[in-house]
Formats: structure tokens, sequence, C-alpha cells
């Protein structure tokens, strides 16, 4: 039983990397992103690993996604500016 | 066999397995609503986790998950607003759907754990997990316009 819980933990990490990969809008990428980091915390917690699944929680599910978030609007900002410019 | 584990594999392959196909696929607000509610889901199944492994410091994991899963949601809220405001996302039966999953496990971990100190911090993850799903979502769906002024 205990083996069934980390092959459907072991799946989910499989297919929402796949996904994050395969989606190519930065924001959607942080958004699934965001989703990949709580499904490795829970693949970090069946294996008998709660701290690096407590660090893993801690940066993926808000850090991560922000610094993304806030890097896209920067840059979006930019292009927008100089476009006035021209 | 440990029925505690089966149900939480259950939880995930159902619950969270449907938010990651949500997540990968289809418009920018149904992304939002399934990242949203993979929070929803986790958490019980951490819950659940930590009493089939007899663990209760796996407890702290939920914890941190029910107060760090709504404040990445308002994240999104807050810098996906322009794209969000033209089509709010509101998906309020799968909300509270994702909450009865909550308001069913905790009441069965209290049973299973007792009256005791354990038992009050279930029941404060699980206000915690509740509440902040439910903010969450309200600010996702356009509750508080003033934050998209800001």
């Amino acid at each position: 039983m205990a083996d069934a819980v980390i092959v459907v933990a072991l799946l989910l990490v499989a297919l929402s990397a796949t996904a994050a990969v395969a989606v190519r809008d930065p924001a959607r990428q942080a958004l699934v992103l965001s989703v990949l980091g709580l499904v490795l915390a829970v693949l970090f917690t069946v294996l008998q690993a709660p701290d690096v699944a407590l660090s893993q929680l801690a940066v993926g599910s808000a850090l991560t996604p922000l610094l993304l978030l806030l890097a896209v609007h920067k840059v979006r900002r930019r292009g927008k500016k100089e476009g006035h410019h021209r | 066999m440990n029925g505690w584990i089966l149900a939480a594999a259950v939880v995930l392959g159902g619950g969270v397995g449907a938010t990651v196909w949500g997540v990968a696929t289809g418009p920018l607000r149904r992304r939002v609503v399934a990242q949203n509610l993979c929070t929803a889901f986790a958490c019980p199944a951490l819950l659940l986790l930590s009493q089939g492994y007899d663990r209760p410091s796996y407890v702290d994991l939920a914890l941190v998950l029910a107060l760090l899963g709504p404040v990445g949601t308002l994240v999104f809220a807050r810098l996906l607003a322009d794209e969000l405001a033209a089509d709010p996302p509101s998906a309020w039966g799968l909300t509270y759907a994702a909450a009865a999953v909550g308001a069913v496990v905790v009441p069965a971990l209290c049973v299973a754990t007792g009256p005791s100190r354990a038992m009050a911090k279930l029941l404060v993850v699980g206000a915690l997990l509740i509440g902040g799903n439910l903010l969450a979502s309200r600010a996702l769906s356009g509750a508080f316009p003033e934050v998209r002024r800001g």
C-alpha cells in the first residue's frame, strides 16, 4: 500500500513536469511550476523526507512563482516603454 | 494494509491529478482556479499521510501548506489582475467541493487522534485551509477591486 502512494506521487510529478516544459507562455508556466513544487513536496513526504518537503513547500509554492511573475512584469513594462519611444 | 494511506492515495490521484490536468490545459481562468484547488486537495492528503505513517510531526507540512498556498494564489491574483479582469474566474461549486474534502478529512482525523493538543492543531490546520481557500477564491473572482488598482 505504501508503494501505491509512491507510484501515484511519481506519476503526478512526471505529468506536471512535462506540462511545465510543454507550456510556452511564461505566466502560465509559473502556474504549472507552482503546482509542480507542491507535488514534489508531496513526493518528498511520501519518501519520508519531511525536512526537504518543508523547504520545497516554502520555495516552490510561493517564492518561485512570485519571482517569475515579477520578472515577466518588468520585461513587459520595459517593452511597452521602448515601443513608445519609437 | 493501511486505510489512511489508501485514502491519501485516492485524494492525491483523484483531486491533485485533476488539478494537474486543469492547470496544464485550457484558458488562463481555468488554470488559476486549478492552481488554487491544488492546495485544497494536497493539504488533506498530507494530513492523511501523517496519520497513515503514524508521525504526528508531519502535520507541520500541512500547516505550512495551508498558510502558504493561499499566499501563492493571492500572488497570482495580484500580478495577473490585468489578464483576469476581462474574464474573472469563478468556480464556486469546485471550491466548495474542495473545502468539503478538507471538512470531511479533518473531523475524521480528530476522531482518530482523540482529544489532545494534536487535535487542536488539526482543527487549526482545517480552519486555515478552508478559510484561506475561500479567501483566495474570492480574490480570484474579483471581489477586491481596490487590489487591482494598486
